[in-house]
């Protein structure tokens, strides 16, 4: 649906004529984020300012049309996508860093940027849609999240006011603004500028590589690993279909004869990576861990990464189509979770991959099917559905790093009571009393009962990220 | 003002019922839980219900392969530690005016202590919450996983808002082994031996300096990081036990300045001459025992904001209180702030005029 020609028309005057885009062809590439529905929006404006911003919230609040604020459009949950029509609101033109201080170890930057934590889309998101869906990422076990980093941020609101909240002080006075804004999907706010915290450059890195016979025994060395009072810096595992195909791709000297793989880093000055590499290589050996092998060079550790960052585009080898979800379980529940996603994998008759931030906790099961076979549709959504299912009841979350978006809004009751979700609705309503920032997210709405894939689906050849 | 009624409800429940009791009469309530800050904040305008969470006590429950505990908040810190303890594991909270917090006051005040060096606060590792809302509810949010994205951020909402928005009664937090190797060293080098130590590859994971120039600092880790660092440093060894006994400082006037780290600096050096205070410089946070008058506080307070930091009153007789104000000028966010006290206490009852919403 178009919108009305005066409504343009203000946004045109707001932004310029070029930054509005509203023919029915250029809006398609902004029909879909990185999830599986998509929908058009009525018409996408490129903001180059804080300024453009504000004033796009107040032209679309005048008349009450939604806004979905949208960096990259990597996202995994749909939470980029327009699914009650009205603006997208494109901040990628908004990317240069500010400033950065190397003594305070901060820097503000502006939403279009890359930085520290390391989600495996990292070659193309922004640090806007980082802080709006507060990302994860590999490093993150040890390192945290998105919340962890920002220290502050200029946000616009639903009204086109413009606030700063938090900033450089590790105190503030009052509520903590930023921390509730971070992560809430651009229901709350748009973002515009961003105060990040810089780490130090960890002198020394051992990246290890390890095989198993199963994912079981692979599990069980994470919770030895973790259990020994180690926390590496990242501790991935990815089961043997993956490995499969990720070796067929990059070569990267993953051992094909495994059930399960686990990459484990550590960082720091060269006296500990050693002594903590030689502790794990020991605990992984106790654990039926063989073939330990240690990245040597910067190139081979590149490459024992690029195999696991790239893991989803392998996948095409198998299937051309991937459903991906982002449960997280307690980590001593990863074995019963992972059996119970096999087994739902066989019902199906769907294969099903495993690549995931083991020492979180935090799994990435991937349904491949083919796309063309129409009646597997229904079967991948079942499944999905059925793994999230045993994900809460393992005593887990719906999301680990994606976001609930529009995929998992219908499983929220899952996981929060009635109560719990009227507290969170409170905040949304400060916010955005009128509802129309990022409509149709997060909240279970009950004329959608269920996700639909509607034949939407990650084509798994084109990706190169989750 | 009469004497407010106690109440020392035994369970989430009934607190929430008691709460909603109190709301339902516009009766003013004051949450305590150890008691350790209560000089914290402006003077209530009024306090009609004490209610108390000490008898929320219980571990809920501690998952030792999975790192997470979950607890309710009138629990002690030091309990709470101690139950860890017996699986090698800690959660890295040192607050001042120890012992006796409950973790319920940690969250709601926000107090840290020197280990936020390495750890960060409760803020980075908080990962559930449950809540008492003057409407009777009983509102959870995250959950017992260590990585959650499922919704709003609520723990956030709630970490140091003093009350303001509803009673604290339980949380989830993941915790940490303890650490392999764990040494203190001092020296009475001052700012300069401070930022040599910060600047070094191994991070400290407490740094304390001290008015009369005497430094601390605690390296945890792996011992042969350890030991190289503190035979670069070749500072003295001291006992670890200094830690808890610099836990235990609690000056009966006593002010919070944090700052961008890289002020911090020249802002306690622009304190009064001669007065005591103790400072983390790598988290940019300084505690200040105030023996001179009101209008140094002020006078301080101005210095503070202009660095773009804040300063905060932790305790003091009342009229001193009064006079300086907990809190200082509102940020200028207040009016959204204010939103979000009225959609959860909209009839302010929750520490009224105590907090800045």
């Amino acid at each position: 649906m178009a919108l009305p020609k005066q409504v343009a028309d203000e946004l045109r005057r707001v932004v310029g004529r070029e930054s509005v885009i509203d023919s029915a062809n250029d809006l398609r590439i902004f029909e879909r984020d990185g999830s599986i529905e998509g929908a058009m929006p009525d018409a996408v404006v490129l903001a180059s300012t804080t300024e453009d911003v504000a004033g796009v919230m107040k032209v679309a609040a005048n008349h009450r049309i939604p806004v979905v604020p949208r960096g990259a459009g990597t996202g995994l949950s749909g939470g980029a996508v327009t699914i009650r029509g009205g603006i997208a609101l494109q901040v990628t033109r908004m990317r240069r860093i500010l400033e950065i201080d190397p003594v305070a170890q901060t820097a503000l930057v502006e939403p279009g940027l890359f930085y520290a934590p390391d989600p495996s889309s990292q070659k193309a998101c922004t640090i806007g849609g980082n802080a709006a869906e507060n990302s994860g990422g590999p490093h993150c076990l040890y390192y945290g999240v998105t919340t962890n980093h920002v220290l502050g941020m200029e946000v616009v609101l639903a009204d086109g006011s413009v606030h700063w909240v938090n900033g450089d002080t590790p105190d503030r006075i009052g509520l903590d603004l930023c921390g509730i804004l971070v992560g809430s999907e651009g229901t709350l706010c748009a973002i515009t500028k961003i105060k990040v915290k810089l780490l130090r450059v960890p002198p020394s890195i051992a990246t290890l590589l390890a095989a198993f016979p199963s994912i079981e025994t692979a599990s069980q060395a994470v919770s030895a690993v973790i259990g020994h009072g180690i926390v590496p810096a990242a501790l991935e595992m990815m089961d043997s279909v993956t490995v499969g195909a990720v070796e067929a791709h990059y070569h990267a000297g993953y051992p094909t004869d495994a059930g399960a793989v686990l990459l484990v880093e550590v960082d720091g000055i060269a006296e500990s990576t050693r002594e903590l590499t030689a502790a794990i290589s020991k605990i992984l050996g106790e654990n039926r861990g063989y073939g330990l092998r240690e990245a040597q060079t910067p190139a081979e550790r590149e490459l024992l990464w690029a195999g696991r960052k790239g893991a989803i585009g392998a996948l095409g080898r198998i299937k051309p189509n991937y459903y991906l979800h982002d449960g997280v379980v307690p980590r001593s529940r990863l074995p019963q979770v992972l059996s119970a996603v096999g087994e739902i994998g066989e019902h199906y008759k769907l294969p099903v991959a495993n690549v995931f931030h083991a020492g979180d906790g935090n799994l990435h099961p991937n349904i491949l099917f083919d796309l063309r076979d129409r009646e597997v549709l229904h079967q991948v959504e079942s499944a999905g559905e059925e793994m999230l299912r045993a994900v809460v009841e393992l005593g887990g979350a719906l999301s680990g790093e994606h976001g609930i978006g529009l995929e998992k809004a219908a499983y929220m009751p899952w996981i929060y009571s009635d109560d719990d979700l009227d507290a969170m609705h409170r905040v949304k309503d400060v916010f955005d009393a009128g509802g129309t920032l990022n409509p149709g997210k997060i909240f279970p709405d009950p004329s959608r009962k269920a996700v639909h894939l509607a034949g939407r689906t990650g084509r798994a050849i084109e990706a190169k990220w989750w | 003002m009469n004497a407010p009624a106690i109440e020392k409800p035994a369970s989430a429940e009934a607190l929430a019922k008691a709460l909603h009791e109190a709301a339902s009469h516009r009766l003013a309530v004051i949450p305590v839980g150890g008691g350790k800050a209560r000089g914290m904040g402006d003077i209530p305008k009024s306090c009609d219900v004490e209610l108390h969470t000490t008898r929320l006590d219980r571990v809920i429950e501690h998952s030792q392969a999975d790192m997470v505990v979950s607890v309710e908040a009138g629990i002690t810190l030091e309990a709470l530690q101690a139950e860890l303890g017996k699986a090698g594991q800690f959660l890295p909270l040192d607050p001042f005016n120890s012992p006796g917090h409950t973790i319920g006051g940690l969250l709601a005040t926000g107090w840290t202590g020197p280990l936020r060096l390495r750890f960060g606060s409760p803020r980075d590792f908080l990962i559930g919450v449950r809540v008492a809302l003057p409407d009777g509810k009983l509102a959870t949010g995250g959950g017992r996983v260590v990585k959650n994205v499922s919704g709003y951020d609520m723990m956030k909402l709630h970490y140091g808002a003093l009350g303001s928005l509803g009673v604290i009664v339980a949380a989830s937090f993941k915790v940490f082994p303890k650490p392999l190797h764990d040494v203190t060293v001092t020296s009475e080098g001052g700012w300069d031996d401070a930022d040599r130590a910060l600047a070094m590859p191994v991070a400290p994971s407490a740094l304390e300096i001290f008015s009369d120039g005497r430094i601390l600092a605690r390296y945890t880790g792996s011992r042969d990081a350890v030991d190289r660092v503190v035979g670069d440093l070749d500072w003295t060894i001291e006992e670890p036990s200094i830690w808890e006994r610099h836990s235990r400082r609690a000056p009966a006037r006593w002010a919070r300045i944090a700052a961008p780290r890289s002020v911090l600096r020249r802002l306690v050096e622009a304190l009064p001459r001669g007065a005591g205070w103790w400072a983390s410089p790598g988290t940019g946070v300084a505690h200040w025992a105030i023996a001179s008058d009101a209008p140094s506080v002020l006078d301080m307070r101005a210095r503070t904001a202009s660095a773009g930091g804040t300063l905060v009153m932790l305790d003091a007789p009342y009229d001193f209180m009064r006079e300086v104000g907990a809190w200082g000028t509102p940020p200028k966010t207040i009016e959204i702030m204010r939103r979000l006290k009225a959609a959860f206490d909209p009839d302010g009852v929750l520490n009224p005029g105590r907090f800045v919403v």
